[in-house]
This record gives C-alpha cells, sequence and structure tokens, in this order.
C-alpha cells in the first residue's frame, strides 16, 4: 500500500468535501434569499381619499392572502413607510429633511411573501388587474428568474464537477492499485493456475483499496475537523444568517467522504484486478 | 511386395491406449480434443483442426519445433484459452460450456507444471506446495498431511523448509511438480519441464514424471527434448505448424 495512493485520497476527498460544502453555501444562500423574495404592490395616494383607500387596500390583501401561492401579506401604510424611510437615513447618517414636507409622499404598499419563489404570476395578474388601488407592481419578476437560474447553474455545475473529481480519484486508485497488482502478477498467475477462483484472488486487493479508501476518509475528516473551528468563527456571522443545519451537514459529509473514499477505493481495485483474472 | 513388413505402430486416438488383442473395453480418455482450431486474436493460427485423445492412465510427449503451436494446445486444457473451433473435452467437461466461474474447479483437476517453475520465491518449499490447497479453501488439517504426501512422492521432504532461491533448478521443479501433485489429479500437464535443466537432472524430473504416472496419473508433456523422447519409446504426438503430423510410439523424429 503506498503513502502517494492515502495521500491523492486525502486531496481528493477534501475537494470533494469542500465542493459539497461550497454547494451547500450557495444553495443555502439561495434559498435563503428566495425566501426574502417579495412582491411589492405600491398603493395609489390621492390627497384627500386616504382612509377610503386603505379600506380597500385591506379588502385586497384579504383576497391575495386566499391565493394559495401565498405565505404572507404585509400592508404598509403610508405612516410605516416613512417610518421605516427615516430609520433608513438615520442607518446611513444622512440628515433627516422630511419633517420641512408638507404632505407625506410615500404611498402605502402591500408586501407578498410567496411559498415558492417561481409562482408569481397568478400574484403579479390579481395585483395588476385591481388598478383602482394598486398603482405599480414593483417588477420582480426578472429578478426572481435570475435567481432561479444561477442556482440551477451552481446546481448543475456543481454536480458535474462532483462527477469529474470522482472520475480522477478512480483513476488515480486504479492506477495505484494497479501498481500493487502488477507487483503481484506472478502469485495471481500461479493462484489462477493451481484453481483459485477470482473472488479468492481479489479480495486482498479489495481490502487494500477499501482500506487505503478509508484511511483517505479519516484523514480528510482530521483535515475538516480542524478546519471547521477556525472558519467556523470566521463566517459565523454568515452561516447564522443561513437555513443551514450544521449537524445535518457535518453528518452529510462525514457520509460523503468516507463512502465516497470506500467506494471508488474498492471500485479502483476491482477495476485493476479485473483485467488480470483472465477470460 | 511391402506388405511383408510389419505395419508402423499406428495409434488409434479413438481407443485411447494401444489395445491388447482380446483384452475388454479401452479406457475412458481423460481428455478429448476434436477439430479443434486456435486463431489468436492478431489472426495468428496456431492451431489447426487436431484430433487427439488421450485415455487415462497414457504417458503421451507432445513434440515439434519451436511456434509448432504446443504450449496453445496446453493452454487449451486448461481453458487459458478458448478454441476459435471445435470442443476440447477433459474430464468429461466439454471446456467451452464451462462457465467462468467453474474453472478453478477444472483446474484443481489438472496439474500443471512449467518450465520457468513458477514457484514464489519468498515462501519455502512447504507453503508452495501448501499454497495451492490453501487458496482452493482447503481445510488447514487436510493440508498438511497432503503437502507432506506430495513432497514425499518427489523425495523432497527434506527440504520442506527451504526457500526456492537455495534449491538446484531440479529441486525447484520438484517443487513445482509436488504442488501440480497435491490435488491429486488425474492428469498433469508438464510445458518443458525439462528446458531449464541439464540432461542430468532431466532425466531425473522424467523418472519422477513416469513414477508418477505408474500411480495412475495421466501425463502430457510438452518437450523439446529428443534424447528423452527417442529413449522412452512412448506415444508421441508430434505437431507442426500447427497440424499434427504424427501420432505414434516411436522416437523424436518420424522414422521410416
Ligand atoms: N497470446 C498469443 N497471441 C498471439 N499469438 C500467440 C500467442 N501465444 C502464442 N502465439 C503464437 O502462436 C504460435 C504457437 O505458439 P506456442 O507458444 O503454442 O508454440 P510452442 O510450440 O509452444 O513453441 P515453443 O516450443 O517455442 O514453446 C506461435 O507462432 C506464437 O507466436
Ligand atoms: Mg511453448
Amino acid at each position: 500500500m503506498s503513502v502517494a495512493a492515502v495521500a491523492t485520497m486525502v486531496l481528493m476527498l477534501l475537494l470533494l468535501a469542500g465542493f459539497w460544502l461550497l454547494q451547500a453555501g450557495l444553495t443555502a444562500g439561495v434559498a435563503y434569499v428566495e425566501g426574502k423574495v417579495e412582491i411589492v404592490a405600491d398603493l395609489r395616494d390621492v390627497p384627500g381619499a386616504e382612509a377610503a383607500l386603505v379600506v380597500e387596500a385591506r379588502a385586497l390583501a384579504v383576497d391575495v392572502a386566499a391565493l394559495p401561492e401565498v405565505r404572507t401579506v404585509h400592508f404598509v401604510s403610508k405612516d410605516e413607510a416613512l417610518a421605516r424611510f427615516r430609520e433608513r437615513l438615520r442607518e446611513r447618517g444622512q440628515v433627516d429633511l422630511t419633517g420641512y414636507l408638507d404632505r407625506n409622499p410615500l404611498p402605502a404598499s402591500l408586501e407578498v411573501g410567496l411559498v415558492d419563489p417561481r409562482e408569481f404570476q397568478p400574484v403579479v395578474d390579481l395585483l395588476s388587474s385591481r388598478s383602482e388601488v394598486v398603482d405599480d407592481v414593483v417588477e420582480v419578476q426578472q429578478l426572481i428568474e435570475r435567481l432561479t437560474s444561477v442556482t440551477n447553474v451552481l446546481r448543475t455545475g456543481g454536480l458535474v464537477v462532483l462527477v469529474l473529481v470522482a472520475f480522477v480519484v478512480l483513476f488515480i486508485i486504479v492506477n495505484t492499485i494497479r501498481l500493487a497488482v502488477v507487483a503481484r502478477r506472478e502469485e495471481i498467475e500461479i493462484m489462477r493456475l493451481v484453481g483459485a477462483s477470482d473472488a479468492f484472488i481479489r479480495w486482498p486487493f479489495i481490502f487494500e483499496g477499501a482500506f487505503v479508501g478509508l484511511l483517505g476518509a479519516g484523514a480528510a475528516l482530521l483535515v475538516l475537523a480542524l478546519l471547521a473551528g477556525p472558519v467556523g468563527d470566521l463566517m459565523y456571522g454568515f452561516f447564522r444568517v443561513l437555513p443551514l443545519e450544521l449537524g445535518t451537514l457535518a453528518r452529510d459529509v462525514v457520509l460523503l467522504v468516507v463512502g465516497t473514499g470506500l467506494g471508488v477505493g474498492v471500485l479502483g481495485s476491482w477495476l485493476s484486478v479485473r483485467s488480470y483474472l483472465g477470460r | 511386395m511391402t506388405s511383408a513388413s510389419p505395419p508402423p505402430p499406428a495409434y488409434d486416438p479413438a481407443r485411447g491406449r494401444e489395445p491388447a488383442a482380446g483384452t475388454g473395453a479401452a479406457p475412458r480418455p481423460v481428455l478429448t480434443l476434436r477439430g479443434v482450431g486456435k486463431t489468436y486474436p492478431n489472426g495468428k493460427v496456431a492451431l489447426r483442426d487436431i484430433e487427439l485423445s488421450l485415455a487415462e492412465g497414457e504417458f503421451v510427449f507432445l513434440v515439434g519445433p519451436s511456434g509448432a503451436g504446443k504450449s496453445t494446445l496446453l493452454r487449451l486444457l486448461i481453458r487459458d484459452e478458448l478454441p476459435t473451433s471445435g470442443e476440447v473435452i477433459v474430464d468429461g467437461a466439454d471446456l467451452a460450456r464451462v462457465p467462468r466461474r467453474r474453472v478453478p474447479e477444472l483446474r484443481r483437476r489438472i496439474g500443471i507444471v512449467f518450465q520457468d517453475f513458477k514457484l514464489l520465491p519468498a515462501r519455502t518449499v512447504r507453503d508452495n506446495v501448501a499454497f495451492a490447497l490453501e487458496v482452493t479453501g482447503t481445510p488447514r488439517g487436510r493440508i498438511r498431511p497432503a503437502v507432506d504426501r506430495a513432497l514425499a512422492v518427489v523425495g523432497l521432504a527434506a527440504a520442506a523448509d527451504q526457500l526456492p532461491t537455495t534449491l538446484s533448478g531440479g529441486e525447484q521443479q520438484r517443487t513445482a511438480i509436488a504442488r501440480a501433485l497435491v490435488h491429486e489429479p488425474r492428469l498433469i500437464i508438464a510445458d518443458e519441464p525439462t528446458g531449464n535443466l541439464d540432461p542430468l537432472i532431466s532425466w531425473e524430473i522424467i523418472q519422477l514424471l513416469l513414477r508418477i504416472n505408474e500411480l495412475g496419473v495421466t501425463v502430457l508433456m510438452a518437450t523439446h527434448n529428443a534424447e528423452v523422447v527417442t529413449s522412452l519409446r512412448r506415444r508421441v504426438v508430434a505437431l507442426e505448424e500447427g497440424r499434427i503430423v504424427r501420432d505414434e510410439v516411436g522416437g523424436y523424429h518420424r522414422e521410416d
């Protein structure tokens, strides 16, 4: 058994785990953003008719909430809109001049949270159809579509990379075990000639492949465990925001690393020995 | 007229051992090749239209110039290669019909000996012989007595714990023969077993194979050793360019 085989195995498994964590992070990030995506409808603002419009807006809110695609509906009154605006100015340290305005210029609005950010069309349609209340449906459509396509590209791209990495590992393991097989070529030939079964000849190499895989997986997990502390501290704020189950993620990574190490080690050995077992 | 001269000692493959007049049925064949041809994937035709049958208990030499197809024929018998045409029947089994996973069983019924001994250098004589039983999953308790018996037959009991590298060529070949014997095969196939040995030691090996033959084991031996073949006057099968050109009791060369 060679140190080089274990070392490559460790490197590849680390790469694999890295990619896995990256895509898990990205997926969670996208889910987070998706969860934040809302449809915003600015309401008409007619001086003097504010009270009547509020009644109509609340009726619309009830209708919107009845749609199955809708998770939440929040009515933002003109006062609340102004309060938020002032809050934002204060956060940025800008001078608040709104006190000099004779009338609150901000419109009331409806903020609609969706169950699935891709299913926005019925909500937009309903809001647009009530033009007596709704002034403008803020164009979220394009944003959502772009986000979704980026997510998909990341997922498929990640998958392709994972498969490619697995193939590289397999190739390296096949060649490493082949060296071991070649070193014992004569012994294998004698075994065949005296009537050893294929399984009997194969198992020591399968065992070796599995051992390389498990050793590599163990070392890779050790490295990951050592890195987890500092990296976690560094990204604490980020991770806290994301809807990531750290326990589940750790379990997935352990399963992925051990499973891939074992699987690739065994498969690689099997492929290496196969050509020496004759017809 | 030529009718007065005695006919050559022709050999009838269909009847196996030379029939003694008046005795009963011929012994059943240990191996039979019918219409066997072998063309390697590279297009090289190694055997053509081989008809051959060995009866139980025979001792047969396979001779012919280098490249005639002797080793190819022997490889067909252990199903190391499959024929491209015809049938190879060993111990009643048509080898083309034996599934891959049953090939090991078949090989355990045949002892094989090679020119280059094919011993494992890191194992003692005893362990080399035991290896043939270990790899077939024989219970440990049965290995030791079987190995001792095989080593006794070849006269190597005293060298059992030596490594092959400390042995002479003849002793190494006797170790290989013990390994071939340890499964108690009905057939021993030897491919130039004396090819690496000097004449005196070659004779020892031949004597050993003859003794094993006397125990009832059929022996098929490919060889270039003309002196041995000619003086023993056994059945000789001669190959040339993949064909059997002679099959009779006699010497290394055609005697007309
Ligand atoms: N695996 C192979 N692939 C292609 N051709 C082969 C193969 N093995 C043998 N041959 C060819 O088949 C022919 C017969 O070879 P074989 O080894 O049977 O001859 P042989 O009678 O044993 O010769 P020698 O006395 O030199 O051992 C030769 O021409 C050889 O080159
Ligand atoms: Mg040969």
